[in-house]
């Protein structure tokens, strides 16, 4: 009682004591109250055809910081993702390219039928979030995320021999993946390589035309915006995110003692 | 073809997904909603779709709509009244026993429906079943009886018969 107590007293003192450095400023400057510059241009921007040299043509601004404003902060976030997805295909790239044949039956067949189904509507919504991410908040990053749920749960509950029965093989997936890679690269110079070969001006990670440069991605599509580039970047990200998922997925459902075989060698220092 | 035909019923509930999620409909809603729908079908058709015949009968259909009312509106609400009055009894009169019960449908998606009412009305949890011989077991919280005809008739005679008219 009395331990509990004073455990209490304990936590709530430092409770106390970290509010009071965090409210004296001692772990760093706080946030301030009103919206900075930068936030109000952003806001302001994206979506206003009246200054269209800086603005994006697409309604969601956190779509556009990433991928428009910020693009290039987004493609360095992308290729550190990538290269520990790399990476870890490369630690594991004997059991990748020989895939075990386990007998496994999967789980029951009630669970089976339900998957099934739940597989289905996994890869719509994720598809629905990807397309969408120019207009509500999603993206491709997000959707790919979800869709990578899909094929996580069918190697657990149909078991490996599943994917094997179906052709869905490594090297497949991993076409799927550097082909993605590839057109996102290849969009965010798409306008600078136009540029080029027409001789006008044209940047890297252009979207809309800007003063010195009247290149620009489509604005709209039917009846929506399209946010020019970002719907490209979106879909792009989409597959390759979740080929790269699914990938390493495939490879950390492996057996116990594969896994363990494939790094058996660190020790011994080869 | 036949993969096709398969991706008929996989198409269509794809596509009403699609919209109910993104939850507009406006063409490019419509056009993308189309695509995707065609392309997550014929993907998933052969996981989803044993005989394409089955899956697009309207009488199929007609009996699934008709069990899904029938099972929320008559089958919960009388589970539900049972359990409330098991649970609110000053004596708690309890026979909890596990019981074989025989189904007669084959078909999977019959035996998932049959269990997942069982298990999804209050008092009754499907805990295993032998397909082969069209058995599941099922704890029920009011054993009214052990026989496996018995139980059959109190448990999962309407669900059993549905799903038969809607899968096998």
């Amino acid at each position: 009682m009395l331990r509990d107590f004073v455990f209490m007293s304990l936590l709530v003192l430092i409770i106390l004591a970290l509010t009071y450095l965090t409210y004296s400023g001692g772990l760093g400057d706080l946030p301030p109250q009103d919206i900075r510059t930068i936030a109000k241009n952003y806001l302001n921007l994206t979506y206003n055809q009246e200054v269209s040299w800086l603005w994006t043509a697409s309604p969601e601004a956190v779509a556009a910081i990433v991928w428009d404003y910020r693009g290039l902060d987004t493609l360095f976030e992308t290729v550190v993702f990538y290269g520990a997805i790399l990476a870890a295909l490369t630690l594991f790239r004997s059991i990748a390219k020989a895939p075990e044949f386990v007998s496994s039956t999967g789980l029951s067949l009630i669970v089976k039928r339900v998957t099934a189904i739940v597989t289905l509507a996994i890869l719509t919504v994720a598809a629905s979030t990807a397309l969408h991410g120019h207009l509500t908040p999603g993206g491709g990053f997000q959707g790919g995320a979800i869709a990578s749920v899909a094929p996580l749960l069918l190697l657990v509950v149909f078991g490996k021999q599943f994917f094997i029965g179906r052709k869905i093989t490594y090297s497949k997936m991993l076409s799927v993946r550097n082909i993605s890679l590839t057109l996102l690269g290849f969009t965010s110079v798409a306008l600078l390589v136009l540029g080029f070969l027409i001789g006008v001006e044209g940047y890297i990670f252009q979207n809309q035309a800007k003063t010195v440069s009247n290149l620009s991605y489509p604005t709209h599509f039917l009846d929506v915006p399209l946010g020019g580039s970002l719907i490209f970047f979106n879909l792009f990200e989409f597959l390759a995110v979740a080929s790269g998922f699914t990938l390493v997925f495939t490879i950390l459902l492996s057996r116990d003692d594969t896994l363990r075989r494939e790094l058996e060698g660190e020790e011994r220092g080869y | 073809m036949k993969r096709l035909y398969k991706s008929i019923v996989p198409v269509i509930l794809s596509f009403i997904i699609y919209v109910t999620y993104t939850g507009s409909l406006r063409l490019y809603d419509i056009f993308t909603g189309v695509l995707v729908a065609l392309i997550v079908g014929i993907l998933t058709s052969s996981l989803l779709v044993e005989d394409w015949r089955k899956s697009i009968s309207l009488r199929r259909f007609s009996n699934l709509v008709r069990f899904a009312l029938r099972y929320f509106f008559i089958d919960e609400v009388k589970a539900h009244l049972l359990l409330i009055r098991l649970s609110l009894s000053p004596k708690l009169d309890l026979r909890p026993a596990i019981v074989k019960i025989p189904i007669k449908t084959r078909d999977d998606y019959g035996i998932t429906l049959v269990s997942l009412s069982i298990t999804n009305t209050p008092g009754t949890v499907v805990i295993d079943l032998n397909k082969e011989k069209g058995n599941i077991y099922v704890h029920w919280i009011y054993a009214k009886t052990t026989e496996p005809e018995e139980s059959y008739k109190e448990v999962s005679k309407v669900f059993d018969e549905y799903a038969l008219k809607i899968f096998d």
